[in-house]
């Protein structure tokens, strides 16, 4: 217990110190050494741990780093919310049940759901004409929000309700 | 005890009206409470019950650490089929007491990975993500950190400011409602009992449904909030591909953007509505507390009948 305790407190200092590392680039005036950053963050840490760090940021897409004579230049980028939003796509894309563990505000749609969704928002006066501009790369579904306000309005309703009841 | 030791096994049968029925019929809020305290009751009288079977059980396999006397055929008695029912029982129960820590151990470890992840942030109240996936969650707040909210810039771009304003009503509703915690709670009831599946599916159901109200209740527009959540689904579809939780359950969305689009559900669960529709879903909900109310005296009279017997087996 112990253990697995102090194992939790490792890993997330190691999230804190990525972020860290992060916010001292960004605040670089250009690509710098791990050196730079290790006296950036006031010498707390080991030269190899700072490296460390970077490279599992490099992993991560998190920074790019080029080299400069006999070591490596670093630079940002993304964000400590840009990595954060990175760390949380790996922890959602991992849990297959992550819908009954956190309160997503929407869950999936299967077509029919799509059909029904569309021509329900044609009734809040909204819901066709953002189904239009705001995916404009997809040609299809300005048509299938179409022909939805205009055929499957009762339709579908008259589905739901037999489904609930 | 006889067989009042097996009815708080099937009992939870009497929750499958009001899982079924009570969602669009009655207020969510009422109907998850009802749904979540009745499946807690009919869980914990349907495993203490198990309990009481695996005793019995236990008893009879040689080698055993009971007394000796609780083997006593007069014991073996007070159970039917004792040979068959005590020695499945024992494996049911191991069976469920892992899968119950299993469960809440998965709850308490995506909270952490997802704590972990904002780790580098500042702790605001709402932490926004610059990510191409558009979602949004309610994260609650332990001893060291505060509850907060975390949705991506997608997500936020595609919905006007109205909107927004409606998305975050409803995840700070689930965590001043505490809705993550009925989840796990649901989610326990259906690990104990198979037959309280259903009840988990509509308490899911139900807290999104009782936020979706709160938002309404809160920026004043019934179809403002029907249009975020149906908004929010309509981009969330055009997002990368993944593996979707299948207890999600299709039509999910639709019904929330129906119910929205519907005059507010009476507030009140005792008092049937008047159409026929709600006094039967009334009904429903009185059944599923009865089935409870019914499962709570006979797993009580079974206890106390096996204490009684192993008292009067067991030599002074």
């Amino acid at each position: 217990m112990g253990e697995t305790a102090r194992e939790r407190g490792r890993r997330r200092g190691q999230g804190e110190l990525e972020a860290t590392v992060l916010t001292a680039l960004h605040a670089a005036p250009g690509p710098v050494t791990a050196a730079w950053v290790r006296e950036r963050l006031g010498g707390g840490l080991a030269y190899t741990t700072v490296v460390t760090i970077l490279t599992r940021l490099l992993a991560k897409r998190a920074v790019t780093r080029e080299k400069a004579g006999r070591s490596f230049v670093w630079t940002p980028a993304a964000d400590a919310a840009g990595l954060a939003a990175h760390r949380m796509r790996q922890v959602l894309d991992n849990q297959s049940d992550r819908g009954t563990v956190l309160t997503r505000f929407v869950t999936g749609l299967t077509d029919d759901d799509e059909q029904l969704l569309r021509s329900l928002l044609t009734q809040t006066g909204e819901g066709g004409r953002d189904g239009g501009h705001d995916r404009a790369p997809h040609p299809a579904t300005g048509t299938g929000s179409r022909t939805g306000s205009g055929t499957g309005t009762e339709a579908p309703g008259d589905d739901a309700e037999g489904k609930s009841d | 005890m006889g067989f009042f030791v097996l009815l708080p096994l099937v009992l939870p049968l009497t929750s499958w009206p009001v899982a079924r029925l009570a969602e669009r019929r009655l207020h969510p809020r009422a109907t998850t409470r009802l749904l979540v305290a009745a499946g807690v009751v009919l869980a914990a009288c349907s495993t203490l019950c198990l309990g009481l079977l695996v005793v019995v059980g236990t008893a009879q396999l040689p080698g055993n650490p009971l007394p000796d006397a609780w083997s006593h055929p007069q014991v073996r008695a007070a159970v039917p089929y004792d040979e068959i029912l005590g020695k499945a029982a024992i494996p049911a129960l191991l069976a469920l007491v892992t899968a119950g820590g299993v469960t809440v151990a998965r709850h308490l470890r995506v909270r952490r990975r997802v704590r972990r992840a904002l780790g580098g942030l500042p702790p605001s109240p709402v932490a926004v993500l610059p990510d191409s996936e558009p979602y949004a969650f309610a994260l609650p707040g332990n001893r060291r950190t505060r509850a907060r909210v975390v949705v991506t810039t997608s997500l936020l771009d595609a919905l006007e400011p109205a909107e927004r304003r409606a998305l975050f009503a409803h995840e700070r509703a689930h965590l001043t409602a505490r809705h993550p915690l009925l989840l796990l709670l649901a989610e326990l009831a259906a690990v104990a009992n198979p037959f309280l599946r259903p009840l988990r599916t509509a308490v899911t159901f139900g807290v999104e449904r009782w936020a979706d109200e709160e938002a309404a209740r809160i920026v004043g527009d019934r179809r403002m909030t029907a249009r975020a959540v149906g908004k929010a689904a309509l981009i969330a579809r055009n997002g990368p591909p993944r593996s979707l939780p299948a207890l999600a359950g299709a039509g999910q969305v639709p019904r929330r953007v129906q119910a929205l689009l519907a005059p507010p559900p009476t507030a009140r669960l005792w008092l049937p509505p008047t159409t026929a529709p709600g006094l039967v879903a009334g009904l429903a909900a009185w059944l599923a507390a009865l089935g409870a109310a019914l499962s709570a005296l006979s797993s009580a009279n079974a206890a106390v009948a096996l204490v009684v017997i192993l008292q009067a087996a067991t030599p002074l």
